[in-house]
C-alpha cells in the first residue's frame, strides 16, 4: 500500500474508533433538548449532567469498582504468577493446559452466574464486594495466567539452576531470580486484569445490584423507566473511560508482547 | 576443597539410560575434564553431581558426605554455566555476592571477598554495571568470580568457554589454570572440545553413550587410548584408521599381532626424505589431494592407490615444496602405531 493510502486508511480507522467517544463527550455537555438531535454540533455547553453525576453517587460506585478491581488484581496476580510458573516449568496439567486454560473464556458468563448467585446467596454474601471479586476471578485469572506463561518461558532455566546451586531453595530462586525478570509482564498483566474487572457489568449487576453497585452498574442505572438519561449517562461513561485510557497507555507495548507469547527478549 | 566420588551412578529418562552405572573418583585439587561427543552423558553427569538432576541409582559423595539425596543448595558446590546465567536485574557486585548472601555471610566479609575475587579476575572496575553492559569475556569472568567467592568444596564448569571466540577461549583457558593453581581448586569441567580437555585436565574422562571409555592423564589418553573411539576422539587432525589387510597391501605395513585395524597418528606420516631409513616402519607413495596450512604446520590429505584417504601433519616449510595433485613419497615414522581388535578395543 502506498504511503498516502496507508495514511488514509489509518485516518478512517481513527475516525471510526474515535467517533463514539467524541459523541459521548459532546453528549456529556448537552442539555436534554440538544440531545434530542444527535447530529447537532453547535450547542451551549451545560454542566447539569455533571452535577447530576455528582449527586447520584457515581464516585461512590467508582470507589466500589476500584476496590473490586484491586482485590481481583491482587488475587489474580499471586495465583496467576505461581500458576504460570508451574505451567511454564513443570508442564503442570500436561501440554494442553497452556492454551486449555483459556477454554474458560469460551463459556458464556450466563453459565456461571446462576451457580455463583446461589453460592453467594447461601453464604450470605450477596451484594458484597467479595462476591463480585470471586466472579471476576473466573475470567480474569485464566487470562492473567495465560498471559504470564510466555514471560516465564523467556527466562532460561539456567538462572534458577544457578541460584539453587548458589544456596537458594526452588522457591527462593523463583522469588529472587525469576520473579524480578518477569516484573514487566506482571505489571502489564495487572493493568490488563484491572481493566477487565473494571468493565464488567453482567456479574456485578446480578451479584451486587443493591448497595454495592460498581461503576458499570451505576451507568446502566441511568437507563430508567422514564427513559435513558443520555446526558448524565455520558458524563458517567467519561468518568469510567478515563482510567482505562490511562491504563492502556502504560500497558499497550507489553500487552502486545504478552499476546505474542513473550517471545521477545528484554 | 574435597574429593568427589561417584559410585554406580545412574540416570534414566523413561526407557533411555543417559548414564550407565558410573564409577569415578574426582581427586581433591585436580582438574578433571569430562569430554565426549554430544549426548555422551557428560553434562548429565555434571548436573547429577550438582543436584540439578536426581540420580536413578548409585551414590555421590563429596568429601565424607553422601550428597545423593541432598538439594543443590546443600551440596556446597559452585557452578559456571555455558551461558553464564548472570542475573540481568542485578549489578555485577550483587551477582558475585549472591551466593554469599544466601549463606548469610556478614556484609563486611562479603564485601572483602567480592573485592578480592573481582581483583583476581580484573573485573573490579565493572562492579557497578549490569551484566547486559559487559562483553562476553567479561561476563565469563564475572561468572567465575561468582563461583570462587563462595569457596566451595568443588567447582563445576559446564562448557563455560564454548560461547567465547577462539582467541578469548585460549586466554580464559590459561586464566582458569592460573586460578586453579592459586586456589588449589577441585574442578569438574565438561567440554566437547578435545583440545580444551587436553590443555586443562590433570585427568581426562572420555565418555561415550553414557559410559566411561577411559580415565587417564592427557598423555595417556593420547598415547595409550583404551579404544578406537578414544583414539579417534582425542587428537586433531583425527587419527587415520585402516583395516589391517589394506594397511598391509597398500602401505606395506606388516603387523604380526593380529589386530583388525591399525591407527596412525597424522604426525607420524612424514615425507620419506625426512625419516631415516631405520626409523621408518613403512614407506609408500600417495597423491596429495588437499593442503591446509595452519601456521607452523600443515595438514595434508593424501589419496592412497585404493582411494582411501589419510591425513598427515607436517612442518609447514616442508609442505611448502609440495603441490596439490602431486605424487609424494611418504614414510610412517616411529612405533606409535595403535592396534585395535574387531570390537574396537586396543591391542597392546
Amino acid at each position: 500500500m502506498s504511503r498516502l493510502g496507508r495514511r488514509l486508511f489509518l485516518l478512517v480507522a481513527a475516525v471510526v474508533v474515535a467517533f463514539p467517544y467524541a459523541w459521548v463527550l459532546m453528549a456529556a455537555f448537552k442539555a436534554p433538548e440538544d440531545l434530542n438531535d444527535p447530529s447537532k454540533l453547535s450547542f451551549t455547553p451545560t454542566f447539569d449532567n455533571w452535577r447530576a453525576v455528582g449527586d447520584s453517587h457515581v464516585l461512590g460506585s467508582a470507589g466500589t469498582s476500584v476496590a473490586v478491581g484491586l482485590s481481583t488484581v491482587a488475587i489474580a496476580l499471586v495465583a496467576g504468577t505461581l500458576g504460570a510458573y508451574a505451567i511454564s516449568r513443570f508442564r503442570a496439567g500436561g501440554a494442553t493446559t497452556r492454551f486449555g486454560i483459556l477454554l474458560s473464556q469460551v463459556m458464556p458468563p450466563a453459565v456461571l452466574v446462576v451457580p455463583l448467585f446461589l453460592v453467594a446467596f447461601n453464604l450470605g454474601m450477596r451484594d458484597t464486594v467479595q462476591a463480585v471479586v470471586a466472579a471476576h476471578l473466573t475470567f480474569v485469572l485464566p487470562v492473567v495466567t495465560w498471559f504470564l506463561i510466555g514471560f516465564f518461558d523467556a527466562v532460561p532455566m539456567a538462572f534458577e539452576e544457578q541460584a539453587m546451586v548458589d544456596g537458594q531453595t526452588r522457591f527462593g530462586a523463583f522469588r529472587r531470580v525469576v520473579l524480578p525478570q518477569v516484573l514487566p509482564g506482571i505489571g502489564a498483566a495487572g493493568i490488563f486484569a484491572f481493566v477487565l474487572s473494571w468493565n464488567d457489568l453482567f456479574y456485578a449487576l446480578i451479584l451486587a445490584g443493591g448497595n454495592t453497585t460498581t461503576l458499570p452498574v451505576k451507568i446502566a442505572s441511568f437507563d430508567t423507566f422514564r427513559g435513558v438519561e443520555l446526558g448524565t449517562m455520558s458524563a458517567a461513561i467519561l468518568v469510567s473511560v478515563v482510567p482505562v485510557f490511562v491504563a492502556c497507555f502504560f500497558v499497550q507495548r507489553r500487552l502486545v508482547r504478552g499476546l505474542s507469547g513473550g517471545g521477545l527478549k528484554y | 576443597m574435597a574429593t568427589i566420588t561417584l559410585q554406580g551412578l545412574q540416570k534414566r529418562y523413561g526407557d533411555v539410560e543417559a548414564v550407565h552405572a558410573l564409577d569415578l573418583e574426582i581427586p581433591d585439587g585436580e582438574v578433571t575434564v569430562l569430554v565426549g561427543p554430544s549426548g555422551c552423558g557428560k553434562t548429565t553427569t555434571l548436573r547429577l553431581i550438582a543436584g540439578l538432576e536426581t540420580a536413578s541409582g548409585g551414590a555421590i559423595t563429596i568429601g565424607e558426605r553422601d550428597v545423593t539425596r541432598l538439594e543443590p543448595k546443600d551440596r556446597d558446590l559452585a557452578m559456571v554455566f555455558q551461558n553464564y546465567a548472570l542475573y540481568p536485574h542485578m549489578s555485577v557486585r550483587d551477582n558475585i555476592a549472591f551466593g554469599l548472601k544466601a549463606r548469610k555471610t556478614s556484609k563486611a566479609e562479603s564485601d572483602r571477598r567480592v573485592a578480592e575475587a573481582a581483583r583476581l579476575l580484573s573485573v573490579d572496575h565493572l562492579l557497578a554495571r549490569k551484566p547486559g553492559a559487559l562483553s562476553g569475556g567479561q561476563q565469563q569472568r564475572v561468572a567465575i568470580g561468582r563461583a570462587i567467592v563462595r569457596e566451595p568444596a568443588a567447582f563445576l564448569f559446564d562448557e563455560p568457554l564454548s560461547n567465547l571466540d577462539a582467541k578469548l577461549r585460549v586466554e580464559m583457558r590459561a586464566e582458569i589454570l592460573r586460578l586453579q593453581r592459586r586456589l588449589d581448586a577441585t574442578i569438574v569441567h565438561v567440554t566437547h572440545d578435545q583440545e580444551e580437555a587436553m590443555t586443562l585436565a590433570h585427568r581426562v574422562v572420555v565418555m561415550n553413550g553414557g559410559r566411561i571409555e577411559q580415565i587417564g592423564t592427557p598423555a595417556e589418553v593420547y598415547r595409550q587410548p583404551a579404544s578406537e573411539f578414544v583414539a579417534r576422539f582425542i587428537g586433531s587432525p583425527e587419527l587415520n584408521v585402516l583395516e589391517t589387510a589394506r594397511a598391509h597391501a597398500v602401505l606395506g605395513l606388516n603387523d604380526p599381532r593380529g589386530a583388525a585395524r591399525v591407527g596412525i597418528r597424522p604426525e607420524e606420516i612424514q615425507l620419506a626424505s625426512a625419516v631415516p631409513a631405520d626409523e621408518a616402519v613403512a614407506r609408500f607413495t600417495a597423491r596429495l589431494d588437499v593442503m591446509e596450512l595452519v601456521g607452523a604446520q600443515a595438514i595434508l590429505t593424501f589419496v592412497l592407490p585404493d582411494e582411501e584417504r589419510v591425513r598427515a601433519l607436517v612442518d609447514a616449510r616442508t609442505a611448502g615444496r609440495l603441490a596439490e595433485g602431486q605424487d609424494v613419497e611418504l614414510a610412517i615414522a616411529g612405533d606409535g602405531l595403535l592396534r585395535f581388535d574387531a570390537d574396537g578395543r586396543r591391542v597392546p
